[in-house]
């Protein structure tokens, strides 16, 4: 290959980087950077120029609406990776405490509590068992003989109940028993001595938080593509990690049409660590594929021909890590293998490992990332090293002696601060000498020819690091195309460069390299989610959960049948999930017309659900894709571990047992289809065809529901099940004010009526009537206020109209509330600092079933906590406002 | 409070920002347009204090749009980068510098010249290392443009000069674009970094008027300036100049030798080694055999047939002499345990044959006198040749074969 004749001008300067470094969210765009002579026709009157970006490329335009499921989810359900709400210290007031950047507070002693609980023996295994008769977790007394030498903890229990409970409270105190305990035990009780413990969990922790922010053992994608050599029907195999640990291999055959088809069973591998890379080159007609997973890594050869059985051919374990894996592209059965203690060995097949150079120390400045890379260039002996401050080359014949410095992170290569190194790849396959380097900001194109100036720099302005780069060559004299993908977000970005275009300047031979077209983002998996059918609300979010997994490899193909060219895409995530997206090449640049793209990005419309015309079944194969997958999830993930269901709510708090109950003696109908929602209920199904209408209405005698219409519950499921409960609910509290209002006057009326024969001494049996008419209330009323509820709660400063007068702070309260008032309670006896209770327990009573469950005392008492909250938060608690009481 | 106000100003700007970015992404530039309109609001309560401003973005963006949008016109696209111009104070230079660029490349010369002047004399406050740059830049373009209408000059004079008469005002203009040209191309070459157009031009224009020791000092100084990157460029054109002067031999090789230290795989190893070849200096052949032999350890030079056929030469030379069959050892040593995989696979035999057949037989000349009659690229090449009933590969075999002892010389 020849060096370009002219390279556009730049600056070169040395030391570290000048340019303030942050992540500019536009700086890629509407720049051409430099310009340099280089027409096409040598005849011209006038110089013409081009630009390093902004030339025109190839125009790629994505098939479907969106990616679509390459494999069935594999059985056995997927366990996310830790989210930070998982080992972050969560308290709100915390947050208000510390409104500071530096949120970020790992929760170590609930890791530490967990660890207690979940791992007991290793906690305090053999103290436990000779402790065993000295404690006492009982709630009796113990008994004299006894008490000498068992001490009972169910009080030291309580206490850390209550410690729990006061969490995040700013006066909260240690009691001075657990204090006394845990000084007394500190020393011995541990199997493990604590101070050791808490060391390496909070090393653990910190691991996991840094992974959580940035995860480099994926560094270069756990799938790879390998083409097949037959002619005919274009096929390829897929190597990609599965299984609920990810570390199986698969080499899955694949036939591409319209949408790639998997054929036959894949040939499949169980390694002996989660897969953390898959990388491969084909040498001399066959595919050599490393895999590197933390400790081993292992290389498979794979003969091109349609068919063949992939061999294992060489595992080698390491002590540390491995942080890079890659396959040369020159001699078969040679790969390049770094550690995170940064020894860099030359791996062949034949003739075993070769060290080339060991040095835990980054190479330009002090990095502390342990990351290295390693990769090949365009000589067989010379490999490129890397770590976050820079790229060098190492001749494997003299490592000592022959080295280069490729690419440095400084004013050399026009960085900026803070800038770091990510992913290297060597571009073999469209030039021998170029390699392509990206940062967490800018990505860049390097001639080996020309170190430590890139001939192409560009700001790629994704969200994440890029991770992941596929380059797919093009014929000489065409763009190349180079995809880019992120991990936690998912991002994929193609990119397309010339390495030469003629130039006059150069006398008619090859100039520099530049940018060509626009990058264009390609879909991600989770972009699929808004084109999905509608889900139930925890379907929703499991798949929610499996499709936003961050992406753990990228592989493409370029697809060409006669004059049709197409790209397919393939995009792995955490979870196993493989999705694949197909670009179809647009030839020409007719004037582009309000494409397709812009006209159906429209949020909630979903062209790949929608009937092709084309298609005579009516869906789209990709439709079909998408409901064979989300099937086959829904198989897979029928039975969730416990950690992933969703927060159960009671359904104490949504209705009240009386609710539930419905009208004394429902009829066989109603029974069965209570018996039915149930049911259905259990199965978190979902009913179909429910017909509310059929029901009648049971006859109410004392009833204020309207006669004729079907029971307030069913009424109400029918509508929660359908979806529009709101509509429901407004409608109802519209309907039934007026006829509540009357019905509540009437009473009134009555009961005035009635007063005058009853004395002030009446038994309780009066509010007991009242209790009934609140119960009955609360059947027609509006559902409890739960804080659920957000649009209840923001009705609370104004009350509907619809709400009952007795819970309305109406200046006229009804007549039975003078039996709770202070006075009525001291006439009848009861003491003081039990009225407050007597009036918690008869408010609960309002709300929970006519039955005490629980001793009104414990009600009394977990209804405290919320009040105690309610003052330090901003947040009104509906229940404190009880103006019927009578202060 | 103005503080939250402050904040869902910002959140807003951020969610049309990101839209605008999603749009171009998609490549919609028309949807982009509309949400850059009103992104141009960040403008007005810019509380920002970012390493790229507002302004900034906005340029950055409408550009990109303008450049893509169907019904852009370079009418509007000049005035969209005038506004551009006067928005931000501290980028001017910078917008200016990319507004010349793109006239440039839509081939408006005059205007971009213009555009330039008016750069040029742009002053505000005191400059910055970068805008120092930038004018630096600005400059040398403008010198680069004086370059192209002073050649215009020179050819309408030659060709005038052809018909045989002269004009002297044309001749005038010609030499002051030339004075206009050389002081400003002189400027930026003498600031480290990557200017092979700026030197070319600067060199040719020294050259026409005669100025060797200059145009000599200069491309010295872009060579071997190590405050200069390692650009192959320099010394190739030091080469062609030291050529075109019609120098010895002697500061040819020693160019190329330089050349050859830097970057080994360049093109014109073949040439060098040509030149090496055919000089009576044992010294000077063995050292084109050790440059041959470095230019194909490269993955770019694996199907070269000129350089494989440079090798095969020299080493059949070597091979019927009988002399010196040491280089060849020597060469060999550290090249025997990976160039059989990386040059001589059977694999490569086939494709080598199908797609190339004189690659072939250089190869498999050298492949047999280096790794004796039993190599799998020999046998095989030497044995379809034999089957087409081509005469070359007839005696390449029996050439090889008389030679067999060679390769246990050279391996042992």
């Amino acid at each position: 290959m020849e060096f370009p004749a002219a390279l556009f001008p730049s600056y070169f300067g040395a030391g570290p980087p000048q340019e303030e470094g942050s992540p500019a969210p536009v700086a890629g765009w509407g720049e051409h950077g430099q310009v340099l002579e280089g027409g096409a026709g040598r005849r011209q009157v006038q110089p013409a120029f081009v630009p390093r970006r902004g030339a025109t490329g190839d125009k790629w335009e994505a098939a479907e609406a969106a990616a679509v499921p390459m494999l069935l989810p594999s059985a056995g359900c997927w366990i996310p990776s830790p989210a930070p709400q998982d080992i972050l210290y969560h308290s709100g007031l915390c947050r208000k405490l510390r409104p500071g950047k530096s949120g970020a507070t790992l929760d170590f002693a609930r890791q530490l509590g967990h660890f207690f609980v979940d791992h007991p023996e290793d906690a305090f295994g053999s103290l436990g068992r000779l402790l065993h008769k000295n404690f006492y977790l009982g709630n009796s007394k113990l008994k004299r003989p006894a008490r000498n030498s068992t001490i009972r903890m169910t009080a030291l229990v309580e206490d850390i109940d209550r410690l729990e409970a006061r969490r995040g409270c700013p006066r909260q105190h240690l009691a001075s028993r657990l204090r006394w305990f845990s000084h007394l035990c500190r020393d011995w009780l541990f199997e493990v001595p604590l101070g050791l413990l808490a060391d390496c969990l909070h090393e653990e922790l910190m691991q996991q938080w840094s992974n959580l922010l940035f995860d480099d053992s994926l560094t270069g994608g756990a799938l790879a593509w390998l083409p097949s050599e037959d002619g005919g029907t274009p096929v390829g195999c897929l190597v990609h990690p599965g299984g609920q640990a990810m570390n199986h291999l698969y080499f899955q055959d694949v036939m591409l049409e319209e949408l790639p088809r998997t054929r036959g069973s894949p040939a499949q591998f169980e390694l002996s660590g989660r897969v953390q890379q898959v990388a491969s080159a084909r040498v001399d007609g066959q595919d050599f594929v490393g895999v590197r997973s933390d400790y081993h890594c292992g290389v498979w050869r794979v003969p091109a021909k349609r068919r063949a059985v992939p061999t294992p051919l060489q595992v080698i374990r390491t002590d540390v890590p491995a942080s890079c894996l890659t396959v040369s592209p020159h001699l078969p059965g040679e790969l390049s293998v770094c550690t995170q203690s940064g020894t860099v060995y030359l791996w062949s097949v034949e003739t075993g490992l070769q060290q080339l150079r060991d040095d835990p120390q980054t190479m330009f400045f002090r990095d502390h990332s342990p990351w290295r890379w390693s990769d090949f260039t365009a000589h067989p002996r010379v490999l490129s090293c890397a770590d976050r401050t820079g790229l060098q080359c190492l001749d494997a014949r003299a490592p000592r002696r022959c080295h280069f410095d490729l690419f440095k992170v400084g004013e050399e290569a026009g960085c900026q601060q803070g800038e770091r190194v990510v992913l290297p790849m060597y571009l073999g396959r469209a030039h021998p000498s170029q390699y392509l380097v990206t940062t967490q900001f800018s990505v860049y194109v390097l001639d080996e020819r020309l170190p430590l100036v890139p001939v192409l720099r560009w700001a790629h302005m994704m969200k994440a690091p890029p991770l992941f780069a596929h380059l797919i060559p093009g014929k000489p004299g065409r763009s190349h195309n180079v995809l880019l993908g992120t991990s936690r977000t998912q991002e994929l970005l193609l990119l397309q460069y010339r390495d030469s275009f003629w130039g006059v300047s150069s006398g008619g031979s090859q100039s520099a390299c530049q940018l060509a077209g626009t990058p264009q983002k390609l879909h991600s998996i989770a972009g699929c989610l808004q084109h999905l059918p509608t889900q139930l609300p925890h379907r929703h979010h499991l798949l929610e959960q499996r499709l936003t997994a961050p992406a753990a490899g990228l592989a493409a193909t370029l697809q060409e049948d006669g004059p049709h060219k197409s790209m397919l895409i393939f995009q792995l995530s955490e979870a196993g999930d493989v999705f694949c997206q197909r670009l179809t090449h647009k030839a020409a640049h007719p004037p582009a017309p309000a494409s397709r793209d812009e006209a159906t990005t429209a949020p909630g419309s979903s062209p790949l659900f929608e009937a092709p015309a084309s298609s005579p079944q009516g869906l789209g194969t990709a439709a079909l894709r998408y409901r064979r997958w989300l099937r086959a999830l829904s198989r897979t993930c029928r039975e969730p571990p416990r950690h992933t269901w969703p927060p159960s709510l009671s359904q104490r708090r949504l209705f009240t047992r009386r609710d539930l109950e419905g009208p004394a003696g429902p009829s066989s109908l109603q029974r069965q289809m209570r018996q039915r929602l149930r049911q259905t209920m259990e199965e978190g199904g979902r009913i179909q065809h429910w017909e509310p209408l059929v029901l009648q209405p049971p006859p109410l005698p004392q009833t204020l529901e309207p006669v004729g219409g079907p029971d307030p519950l069913s009424a109400r499921l029918t509508a929660a099940w359908a979806g529009d409960w709101e509509q429901w609910w407004e409608e109802r509290t519209r309907f039934s004010v007026a006829q509540r209002q009357r019905a509540l006057r009437e009473r009134r009326r009555r009961q005035k009526r009635a007063q005058g024969r009853r004395s002030l001494s009446a038994s309780f049996t009066s509010s007991l009537t009242y209790q009934s008419e609140l119960s009955e209330l609360s059947d027609t009323g509006p559902p409890l206020v739960s804080p659920g509820r957000p649009p209840i709660l923001s009705q609370e400063s104004s009350p509907p109209a619809g709400s009952p007068p007795v819970r309305s702070p109406a200046t006229s309260a009804p007549p039975d509330e003078a039996l709770l008032s202070s006075q009525s309670l001291r006439c009848r006896g009861i003491p003081k600092e039990r009225r407050k209770t007597l009036r918690d327990y008869l408010s609960v009573w309002a709300e929970g079933p006519p039955e005490p469950p629980e001793p009104p005392g414990s009600q009394a008492s977990q209804l405290c906590i919320p009040s105690s909250q309610s003052q330090l938060s901003s947040a009104s608690q509906p229940r404190r406002k009880r103006p019927r009481m009578g202060f | 409070s103005s503080n939250e106000h402050k904040l869902n100003f910002k959140k807003s700007k951020e969610a049309c920002l990101s839209y605008i970015q999603d749009a171009l992404l998609q490549k919609q530039w028309k949807r982009a347009a509309e949400f850059l309109t009103c992104y141009v609001e960040s403008l007005e309560k810019d509380y920002s204090r970012e390493h790229i401003g507002p302004s900034e973005m906005i340029w950055r963006l409408g550009t990109e749009i303008l450049w893509h949008h169907s019904q852009n016109s370079m009418k509007e696209f000049n005035c969209f980068m005038e506004q551009m111009k006067t928005l931000g104070v501290k980028r001017y230079l910078k917008v200016c510098l990319e507004h010349v660029f793109h006239l440039l490349c839509n081939g408006q010369i005059d205007e971009a010249y213009q555009n330039l002047s008016l750069a040029e004399s742009w002053r505000f406050g005191e400059q910055t290392a970068l805008q120092d740059k930038e004018m630096k830049l600005i400059q040398a373009y403008r010198g680069l443009l004086d370059y192209y209408s002073w050649s215009k000059q020179k050819n309408i004079l030659l060709e005038q000069g052809e018909d045989g008469f002269s004009d002297l005002a044309v001749e005038q203009e010609m030499h002051s674009y030339f004075r206009k040209a050389a002081v400003n191309l002189k400027e930026i070459i003498k600031i480290p970094g990557v200017w092979d157009i700026f030197v070319k031009c600067y060199v040719d224009l020294l050259e026409f008027y005669g100025d060797h020791n200059e145009a000599r000092q200069v491309l010295n100084e872009y060579a071997y300036n190590s405050r200069f990157p390692a650009n192959p460029n320099a010394h190739v054109y030091l080469y062609q100049f030291l050529k075109r002067q019609g120098e010895s031999k002697k500061s040819l090789i020693s160019a190329l030798k330089i050349l050859h230290d830097i970057v080994p795989s360049h093109e014109l190893m073949i040439d060098f080694n040509t030149m090496l070849q055919k000089s009576k200096k044992r010294k000077k052949r063995r050292l084109g055999l050790e440059v041959i032999f470095a230019a194909l350890d490269y993955a770019g030079w694996k199907e070269n047939a000129k350089a494989w056929s440079c090798l095969a030469r020299q080493v059949k030379q070597i091979v019927i002499s009988e002399k010196h069959l040491d280089w060849i050892k020597q060469e060999w040593n550290s090249r025997k345990d990976w160039w059989p995989a990386f040059h001589f696979s059977r694999y490569l035999a086939k494709r080598n044959w199908q797609e190339n057949k004189s690659l072939s037989y250089e190869k498999a000349l050298v492949a047999g006198i280096l790794l004796g009659k039993g190599c799998k690229y020999f046998k095989y090449v030497s044995h379809q040749g034999c089957k087409a009933q081509l005469k070359r590969f007839r005696m390449l075999k029996k050439f090889v074969n008389r030679h067999n002892p060679v390769h246990l010389r050279i391996s042992g």
